[in-house]
Order: structure tokens, then C-alpha cells, then sequence
């Protein structure tokens, strides 16, 4: 069939498509409304499908019309109250939205397709309630026209073929591909029978259509709708953007180039503002791929013979629209994963003390500058035992690595390739591919899946995703002469070897290169050999850059390996520009963007590169050389780096409180009155020297040191390492008497060398006790010291946060577990002000002396939680019981601050409190 | 193609203007309704694991265009870029996509009488690529198929 006008297709398309997403959900409504007819809705729907109707008939679309046609036969009779809805009308009625779905996305071909198994339905319940309703319909089709001219949608106050003269969709969305849920294949080709309620009984339909649901032909919408006020706000920035340049173009013509800054920054700023502005046109709300799931949730549950409701939240929340359309098929497969494995049988739930009802609820909400959404059941949950028999069964894993696993990560087993829980296969899911999948679409998208199952109880499956995809942070590398992007999501740690190293760190297992990196192997690829740019000559190593080698270690999906670069460059974030077509395949490539001085910089496909190289899962890289250390979870450790000033002087720092490193080269550092300073981004960088402070053998001279930056009170101080070893994880057992020395915390010994603890901040006080004379102190009242009740396990951090705090001018109680600081509490003789906890620690742990404390006459008490790294699970937590702060065991400065201002604050007014107490 | 096809559509007498340059020897020519603009050479970021034919990208503007060698398409030996070298950027389905030429001539206007369906072949040059040619008092002008010349799929081989 020939269509005259593309672009007036396409406008019918997009236009209906818009009205049958909104059908659905009526449908739904109008079923859960029964008899109790709300004329409105019913209205709602009748517009929507009459408007179809109308457009396909005058575009010669006649299957589509006849199908309209049909439907809105019934709707007319619910309107006028003579036809009351029931759920076996509502079904017929649905499939027919889906079929009408289905022709409006293949509008061309429609005209072929046949539909009269639906049409008989129809109108078998059209001519059952009122034999002769024509007249009721033509009356109320008149009365429609005049409604829609008060439809609040901007598009249809706009003609329609004068709008369709802007829509560039009309290439793509001329030929439309299938639309996966609205498959009408899988309607059942029966018998025109009168409808009856078509559940549990159709095996072989949905068999086919279920499989054809996951293929990724989910239609791409290619129009978009603006608000007003966000296009006005557009115009409007635009205009500021037109002025901006005419203002830039007359200071470029007076002498002097006078205002020119003034000018660059009015157009830094309209940039900026022009660019959030735009980034909001793609912002649609999620509420779009939710509302598909109550019918999801309808047809599925019913088919298992299952009841099932579905609470959503969060439908407002906005994310762009390129995630939008990619996030849909992964939610429908968790949806339907929760009502097949989740949500029990209507007689288990009761037996159960459940109500029968099972309830599915989706939530979406903003956190930390991303999305999540959380897709909840009350069903039975996942009994990590089960899982863990059955991995081994399945070879994913071995008996020794399930006796190891934690409930959580036994939990996660779920997304593991080749994992299915179902007893048995069914045709919903169980196929034993679907996790996996959904976890690499997301991961795909930046974002990460993660699962909590409480057994007996319901399982929640958490999904975060970022808020776009059009711009992504990313680090900048060099190969060759070209520089590349590689997106931060990927990227695990970075690791540099001196050439002195790679004999002991590089290795070759069955031909391929690979990295020791603490205690295992990870696969290595060479960008340059990858990317097809030759070796670098490799003679001239009087190149500083090749005297060491730059390895990024990258994480996508299952695999894990590292990727030599050349060198490396900035953090940037950078706008995805896609490729041309000539190159749109390119393997290990996924776009390309534009850095700031105006080069083009491609961007690297992680996933791609490993499929090019070959790269197997991270499950193959083996643990090696047992005789490195490796901390295992009992008892704290903490992060460290390791440094040597000279070859014999082995240092550790705390990378808690190690803001970022530094490389920079000798002659860089100025020495001012006799203070060593490095310039650092216009800003000037104090440089402390070990050896100047504590007993230390002097560094050799270097052309090139690193600087570990650290902050006090806002300002930034650097400690030269003259060269860095590594980053480990170390345990706590600090020895604290063999080197008892200002400026050192104790001593450990790493890779057989004894290593000192340095305490940054004790040596920079040492080297400049004036930087704290302004610290805060604590206010005194009538000479007496605010009381600190410390709870920590390590003796190690006992004492040095004991020590820091004493320094202070607290007084500090100081107990070895919760426990026992809970009972030196209860004592009832000390005028505490403030408590300090750890969070592990043994009889009773810092969630629990808090949750005591705030449920006791003592809950005005400020808690400081002290925690290695803070997690976020252990944040949430934390305000659940009642915590007040959360501070990094190592970084004396933010607790010294935390602490003042809860005394500082609270320090008169508890006291008052104890006395009659 | 399309040019002779809206020629005809117009009647006999119908002109067209054709964008020329040089690639070695040759005087070719695109219709100068796909010619964007022409620039001077940019510099190209190389793409690994693309077609031979294609150069590389550039920041055309704030967009990445692919740049595609026309010596490599039309099957002549590689040279080294001069002066004189430019990109034709065209607009083609819906990408702007530059073409490297070796050096720009006139525009020329053509009615549709002067112009001969190509040879099978012009000095080596496939006659596939080509809409048309058109002798003129000084040289042949050989008008090239852009759609032939930027089709992505068939020179996979």
C-alpha cells in the first residue's frame, strides 16, 4: 500500500502510539471499576481510540479504522452506562488495543493483516448488550470532536500537517519494527468463541510469543515532547548565546580587548545553562515504562494462577530518554522473575500467614546524582543454602568457595551466567539466561543490579543507573599518537610499574601477558597491539614516559584485565558523539567526543576489547604465590600505601586520609624561606620531607617524585614519596613499641620489610605547629574537659584515637568493646558528652551500643560512628539506629571537627541534664 | 543519479551545478546540492579498525565527521596531503562525511544534453561510481554517484 504522505504517516504513528500507551492502563482501570462506571475515563479512552479511527480512515488505513471502529463500539455503550465492563470484556478489549498496537506500528502493511478474530469479539459483545446502538454511536461521535478541542495535549491544538512539517522522525518512524510486548502474535487464533476469561489454558500462544518478547525490537521512539516553558527557556538562552558573541566580537575589535573576560564568562555561563536546559528536553519521566507493568503483572499472574498487585512509586522520577527506552526490557524480565519465583501460590501465602495477594512494588527515586529503582516482593525469597547446593551442582562453583560466601554474595549468585533457581523450566522464565542478561543490559547501560532476599519474607532487586548517558566521566589516555577515552565506570584502580618491576610483575601464562596484582593474575592487553598501531621502539628508553608502564584496570561484566597505555592524561567529562556510519562497527570502539582544545578523542568499548582480545571471565584468573599476604575478613585491616624515602626505608600511609597523589618533577618544587612548595593549580602546595622530621635516611636525588596530598583544616600539604611500592590492605596489629617516635604510629611488617606507620597529620604539626593553632579547641567550662566514651576493638586505633583526642584537650574514657562501654556507661558516674564507637566489634557492635544508648535516658548523647570506609548499607543503617556522624577512623582532622562542634554545641546543656540524672 | 533523475523530472533543458576538484589527475564532480562546505585539512584522528578508505574523524563544529580517502575509492595510489588538499564535506543521509581531495576547481554548470552516462571504466576508475560524464573543451569532467561512492556495505570486501 502506498501511503502519499511519509510524514503524515508518521505523525498518525507517533500520535497514536501516544493514545495507546495511555489505553492500557484505562483498560485496566475501567476493569478494576466494574460496574461503577467512571464516564470520564470511559470518555478518556473513547477519544483516544475515536481519534485513531478518524486519522486511519483518512490516511486509507482501513484495517486500522475497522479495528477502532470495533472498540469504540463497546466504549460508546460503557459510556452511556449500557454496557457494564467485566474482566472478560476488559480482556477482549485489551488484546484489541494490543492488535490495534501492533498495525499502528506496522501502518504500511497493515492493510494486509488480518483482524478479524478480533472484530468478531468485539462485536459479539457490542451486538450481546445493544442490538441498535449505531445511532448511540454516531450521536457520540459528533459530541467527541468537540471534546478534543479541549484536550490539554499542546499537539493536537496544532493542525496536524502542519506539525508533522517538523517532526524529523519521519525517516525511522516510517518503518517501524515490531513491537516486542505488543507482540499480537500472541494471540491466541481460536475459535470465535464467545469471550470467556482466557487464563491458565493457552500454553502453546504464549510459548511462542514469550521468547519473541525478549528480542531487542523494542520500537526507538524517535520524537520527543518538550514542555513550553523548558523550549521558552531555550529561546531565551539562545538569545543570551546571540548577544554573548556579539559582545565577544566587539571586544575582539576595540585595541586593548577590553571586558573580554566579562564577556567569557556571560558566555560560560549561558553555555552551561543552555546545556542543563537541553539535557532537560531528554529528561522523561519513568512513570512511561512503568506503566506497563500493571498489565504485566495482570496477564502473568493470572496465567500462573497467582494474585498479585503492584504498588508503584516514584513514577515522576526523570531519566534520560536513551535510558528510558534500553531500561525496559530488563524491569519487565525482573517483573516477571518476581511473580514466577517470587510471589507464592494464593494457598502457600495463607499457609504462610501471608495475605493471599502478593504485592510487587516499584519504586523509583533519586540518590547521590543517580537513579535507583528497587523492585520489591513480599514472596518467598531466596534461601541461600538452596543456591549455593545448586551452584555447585551446576559447576559454577566449588564446595570450598560456597563455604566461604556470605549469605549476600551467595544471594548474587543469581546473576551469574548459566543460573537458574526455578525447580522447574517454565516458559515465564527459568530458562536460565535471564539474570545474566539483565545484568550485563544494565551494567551496558553504567549501571550496576544487586539483589536482597530476606527468605520466607520477599526478595528486592536494586537497580542504580546513572541520570545520563549523553555525558559520562572519563579518564584520558594516550596510545600512540592518538588520545582516547576510556569511561570512568569501567575503570577499577590504575596501576604503574618501574621498568625494575615488570620482570617480577609481568608474566606470561600460555602466551598471554599477565599482571601480578595482589595475589592474583590478571590479563593484560596491550592498547597499541590491540588498536593495530605497531610496537613503540622500544629502544629509545631515555623517554622518562617509557621507563614505566601504565596499566588500567578495567572491570565489564564478568571480565577483569588490565590495558596498557602509553601514558595517561586528565579526568574529563566528556559528550558521547556518535560515529559515522563507515565506522559505526568498529570492534573495541563505542563513539567518540571532542576534548577541550578541540581534537577528537574516541572513546573506548571495554566489553568490546575484551571480546577482540578473547578475554575470558574474571573467574579464570587463579590466586597465586600464597606467600603474599592476603587479609582475610576477620578482624579490621585498613587501605595503606607503601613508599620508600630511601631503598631501606620502608613508610605506609593511611589512604584514608590521602586526598590524591601527585606526580611532579624535581625542578617544579620552589623553595620559599626555607618552606618547599610545589604550585598545584594556581594554588601553592606546602612539600614536607620525612627525613627533615623524623629519623630518616635522606632521598636521593630524583628527576621525577610523587606527592601524597593530604588536607588540615581545608588546606592542602604534600609529603614527598620519593618513590610509591603498592596500595594494600594491611590488618591493624600495629606494633606500637618497637618504634616510639612523634610523627609515627607503630610499625608492621609488609613483603618482609618493616614498614613505619607514618601519622600524616602528627608530622605536618611537628614541621608546622602554627597550621593548628587555630584549630578549635573545646570549650572549657569551670576547668573542665568534655568527657569522650570510646568504644573501639584494635588497640591499635584505641590508642591512637585516644591519644588525638587527649591531645585535644578531651578527657577520654576508652573501652574495649561495645559492651563494656554500654556497662561503664551505665554505671551511671561519668558526665559523658559525646560517644565514639567502631562499628565491628565483638559482644556488641556499634549499631547496637547505639541503638541502646538512643533508647535510653541517655539518648540526647551525640554517637560518632568511626568506620574504615564508610558504605553506604552501614550509612543506612546507621541513621536507623540513630547514629549521628559517620568518620573515617584515620582522618584526625574531620573527627577533631565532628567532635567539636557536637561538644561545642551540646557541651552546656548536657551537662544539666546528667546532674539531676 | 538523483541529479539526472530531477533533471528529468524537470525537462529537457534543465541545468545543473556540479562542485569539481582534482584526485590525481582526474576532474571529477559531485552536485553541489550534497556539498556542504569545503574546508582546508584539519587534523584527522586516526580510527582503528575502520575501512581502509576512511581517513579518520574530525571535529566538524561540534560533530565528529568521518573522512573518507577518495584516491583509496577510486582505486589510485595513495599520496601525501598538500597545500592544496581540502575536504569536501558532504551531506549525506543525514552525516556529514568529508571527502579528500587533492584540489578544488570551479562550479560548473551543466544542462543535462552535455551529460554522457559513463564508460564502463575512466582511466581505471570503475564506472559503477559514476553518474555521468561530460567532455568539455579542455577536459573530461567525471561526475561521481556519491550514493555508489559512500556506500558503507559494499566495499566490505
Amino acid at each position: 500500500m502506498a501511503i502519499e504522505d511519509p510524514e503524515l504517516l508518521a505523525e498518525f504513528i507517533a500520535e497514536s502510539r501516544d493514545h495507546l500507551s495511555h489505553v492500557e492502563g484505562q483498560l485496566l482501570e475501567i476493569e478494576a471499576n466494574g460496574a461503577d462506571i467512571d464516564v470520564d475515563l470511559v470518555n478518556n479512552v473513547f477519544r483516544g481510540i475515536h481519534s485513531i479511527k478518524g486519522a486511519a480512515g483518512f490516511l486509507g488505513l482501513v484495517t486500522v479504522n475497522r479495528l477502532a471502529h470495533g472498540l469504540e463500539n463497546i466504549l460508546g455503550l460503557m459510556r452511556t452506562r449500557e454496557l457494564t465492563p467485566n474482566s472478560a470484556m476488559v480482556d477482549v478489549m485489551l488484546r484489541a488495543a494490543d492488535a490495534l498496537a501492533h498495525l499502528v506500528n506496522n501502518a504500511e502493511a497493515s492493510n494486509d493483516a488480518n483482524v478479524d478474530d478480533h472484530v468478531m469479539r468485539l462485536d459479539a459483545i457490542f451486538t450481546n448488550a445493544e442490538g441498535g446502538a449505531v445511532a448511540v454511536v454516531t450521536a457520540t461521535c459528533t459530541a467527541v470532536a468537540e471534546e478534543e478541542q479541549h484536550e490539554l495535549d499542546l499537539d493536537s491544538a496544532v493542525d496536524f500537517v502542519e506539525q508533522a512539517m517538523f517532526d524529523e522522525a519521519a525517516d525511522d518512524a516510517a518503518h517501524p519494527t515490531a513491537h516486542a510486548e505488543l507482540e499480537p502474535a500472541q494471540m491466541p487464533i481460536e475459535a470465535a468463541a464467545p469471550p470467556a476469561p482466557t487464563v491458565i489454558d493457552e500454553p502453546k500462544s504464549t510459548a511462542s510469543a514469550t521468547p519473541t518478547a525478549q528480542a531487542p525490537t523494542a520500537v526507538a521512539e524517535s520524537s520527543i515532547r518538550v514542555q513550553v516553558g523548558v523550549l521558552d527557556s531555550l529561546m531565551n538562552l539562545a538569545g543570551e548565546l546571540v548577544l554573548g558573541r556579539n559582545q565577544l566580537i566587539q571586544a575582539l575589535n576595540t585595541d586593548a580587548h577590553v571586558g573580554i573576560e566579562a564577556v567569557a564568562s556571560r558566555l560560560d555561563q549561558v553555555t552551561t545553562e543552555l546545556q542543563e536546559a537541553i539535557m532537560r528536553t531528554r529528561m522523561q519521566p519513568i512513570g512511561a515504562v512503568f506503566s506497563k507493568f500493571p498489565r504485566v503483572v495482570r496477564d502473568l499472574s493470572a496465567k500462573l494462577g497467582k494474585q498479585c498487585d503492584v504498588v508503584m512509586d516514584g513514577k515522576e522520577v526523570d531519566v534520560d530518554k536513551t535510558i528510558l527506552e534500553a531500561i525496559g526490557d530488563p524491569l519487565t524480565h525482573l517483573v516477571r522473575n518476581s511473580i514466577d519465583h517470587g510471589v507464592e501460590r494464593p494457598d502457600v501465602r495463607v499457609a504462610a500467614g501471608k495475605p493471599a495477594i502478593g504485592t510487587i512494588h516499584l519504586k523509583a527515586y533519586h540518590e547521590a546524582g543517580k537513579v535507583r529503582i528497587d523492585i520489591a516482593d513480599d514472596g518467598g525469597g531466596i534461601y541461600p543454602e538452596k543456591l549455593k547446593k545448586k551452584a555447585i551442582e551446576k559447576g559454577v562453583i566449588t564446595a570450598e568457595q560456597a563455604g566461604r560466601m556470605t549469605d549476600r554474595e551467595a544471594v548474587r549468585l543469581i546473576f551469574h551466567p548459566g543460573f537458574s533457581t526455578a525447580e522447574k523450566i517454565t516458559d515465564v522464565s527459568g530458562r536460565g539466561v535471564g539474570m545474566d542478561v539483565v545484568r550485563t543490559n544494565i551494567e551496558k547501560l553504567g549501571g550496576t543490579v544487586d539483589v536482597d532476599s530476606n527468605p520466607g519474607h520477599g526478595t528486592t532487586i536494586q537497580i542504580t543507573l546513572p541520570l545520563t548517558l549523553a555525558i559520562i566521566p572519563s579518564l584520558i589516555i594516550q596510545s600512540g599518537d592518538e588520545r582516547f577515552a576510556i569511561p570512568q565506570v569501567n575503570i577499577s584502580e590504575l596501576v604503574r610499574l618501574r621498568r625494575e618491576e615488570m620482570a617480577k610483575r609481568l608474566d606470561l601464562v600460555k602466551s598471554a601477558e599477565v599482571l601480578r596484582l595482589r595475589g592474583s593474575l590478571l590479563p593484560l592487553v596491550r592498547l597499541r597491539e590491540v588498536l593495530g598501531f605497531g610496537l613503540p621502539s622500544i629502544a629509545t628508553t631515555e623517554d622518562d614516559s617509557q621507563a614505566t608502564t601504565n596499566i588500567i584496570v578495567v572491570e565489564s561484566g564478568q571480565q577483569r584485565f588490565g590495558i596498557v597505555v602509553d601514558a595517561l592524561h586528565d579526568s574529563e567529562e566528556i559528550v558521547v558523539k556518535p560515529l559515522g556510519r563507515h565506522i559505526k562497527n568498529a570492534p573495541c570502539l563505542s563513539g567518540a567526543t571532542i576534548l577541550g582544545d578541540g581534537h577528537v578523542a574516541l572513546i573506548l568499548d571495554v566489553a568490546g576489547i575484551a571480546a577482540h582480545e578473547q578475554i575470558g571471565s574474571a573467574h579464570e584468573t587463579v590466586s597465586t604465590s600464597k606467600g603474599e599476604e592476603t587479609v582475610h575478613g576477620d578482624g579490621d585491616s585498613q587501605s595503606v600505601l607503601l613508599f620508600t624515602n630511601h631503598p631501606l626505608d620502608h613508610f605506609a600511609v593511611s589512604m584514608d586520609i590521602v586526598a590524591r597523589i601527585e606526580r611532579i618533577r624535581a625542578d617544579q618544587i620552589d623553595s620559599v624561606g626555607g618552606q618547599e612548595l610545589v604550585q598545584y593549580r594556581e594554588s601553592s602546595v606546602p612539600l614536607l620531607r620525612l627525613e627533615n622530621i623524623i629519623s630518616a635516611r635522606p632521598t636521593e636525588p630524583q628527576n621525577w617524585v610523587y606527592v601524597i596530598v593530604f588536607a588540615i583544616g581545608g588546606k592542602e600539604v604534600g609529603l614527598i614519596a620519593p618513590r610509591l611500592e603498592d596500595i594494600r590492605r594491611v590488618p591493624t596489629n600495629v606494633d606500637t613499641i618497637t618504634f616510639q617516635e612523634p610523627g609515627i604510629q607503630g610499625s608492621l611488617t609488609i613483603s618482609e620489610h618493616t614498614t613505619r606507620l607514618v601519622d600524616l597529620f602528627q608530622i605536618a604539626e611537628i614541621a608546622h605547629a602554627e597550621w593548628f593553632a587555630d584549630q578549635p579547641k573545646p570549650n572549657v567550662e569551670e576547668g573542665k574537659k568534655p568527657l569522650v566514651l570510646l568504644a573501639e576493638d584494635s588497640t591499635f586505633f584505641r590508642k591512637q584515637v585516644k591519644s588525638m583526642v587527649e591531645e585535644r584537650g578531651y578527657e577520654v574514657v576508652d573501652c574495649e568493646d561495645g559492651l563494656l562501654a554500654w556497662e561503664r556507661l551505665m554505671e551511671g558516674d561519668l558526665e559523658v558528652d559525646v560517644v565514639i564507637t567502631d562499628i565491628e566489634m565483638p559482644n556488641l557492635n556499634g549499631f547496637e551500643l547505639c541503638q541502646r544508648i538512643k533508647q535510653s535516658k541517655w539518648s540526647y548523647l551525640p554517637v560518632i560512628a568511626l568506620t574504615s570506609l564508610a558504605g553506604a548499607s552501614d550509612m543506612q543503617r546507621g541513621i536507623e539506629v540513630g547514629i549521628d556522624d559517620y568518620q573515617i577512623k584515620m582522618d584526625r582532622e574531620k573527627l577533631l571537627a565532628a567532635l567539636h562542634n557536637f561538644t561545642g554545641a551540646k557541651a552546656g546543656s548536657s551537662r544539666r541534664h546528667l546532674q539531676p540524672a | 543519479m538523483s541529479a539526472v533523475i530531477a533533471a528529468d523530472r524537470l525537462g529537457k533543458t534543465a541545468e545543473l551545478q556540479f562542485a569539481t576538484f582534482y584526485v590525481g589527475h582526474m576532474l571529477l564532480g559531485v552536485d553541489i546540492r550534497v556539498v556542504q562546505e569545503i574546508n582546508r585539512q584539519s587534523e584527522i584522528t586516526q580510527v582503528p579498525h575502520a575501512p581502509d578508505y576512511v581517513r579518520g574523524v574530525i571535529n566538524l563544529r561540534g560533530d565528529v565527521a568521518t573522512v573518507v580517502d577518495l584516491r583509496t575509492i577510486l582505486g589510485l595510489p595513495a599520496s601525501e596531503a598538500s597545500r592544496q588538499t581540502r575536504n569536501l564535506i558532504v551531506h549525506h543521509k543525514g552525516e556529514a562525511i568529508g571527502l579528500l581531495v587533492d584540489r578544488i576547481s570551479d562550479i560548473l554548470t551543466l544542462s543535462d544534453d552535455q551529460i554522457n552516462p559513463p564508460p564502463t571504466n575512466v582511466d581505471g576508475v570503475d564506472g559503477r561510481l559514476m553518474s555521468g560524464v561530460c567532455t568539455l573543451d579542455s577536459a573530461i569532467v567525471v561526475l561521481l554517484d556519491i550514493d555508489e561512492v559512500l556506500a558503507d556495505s559494499a566495499r566490505q570486501e
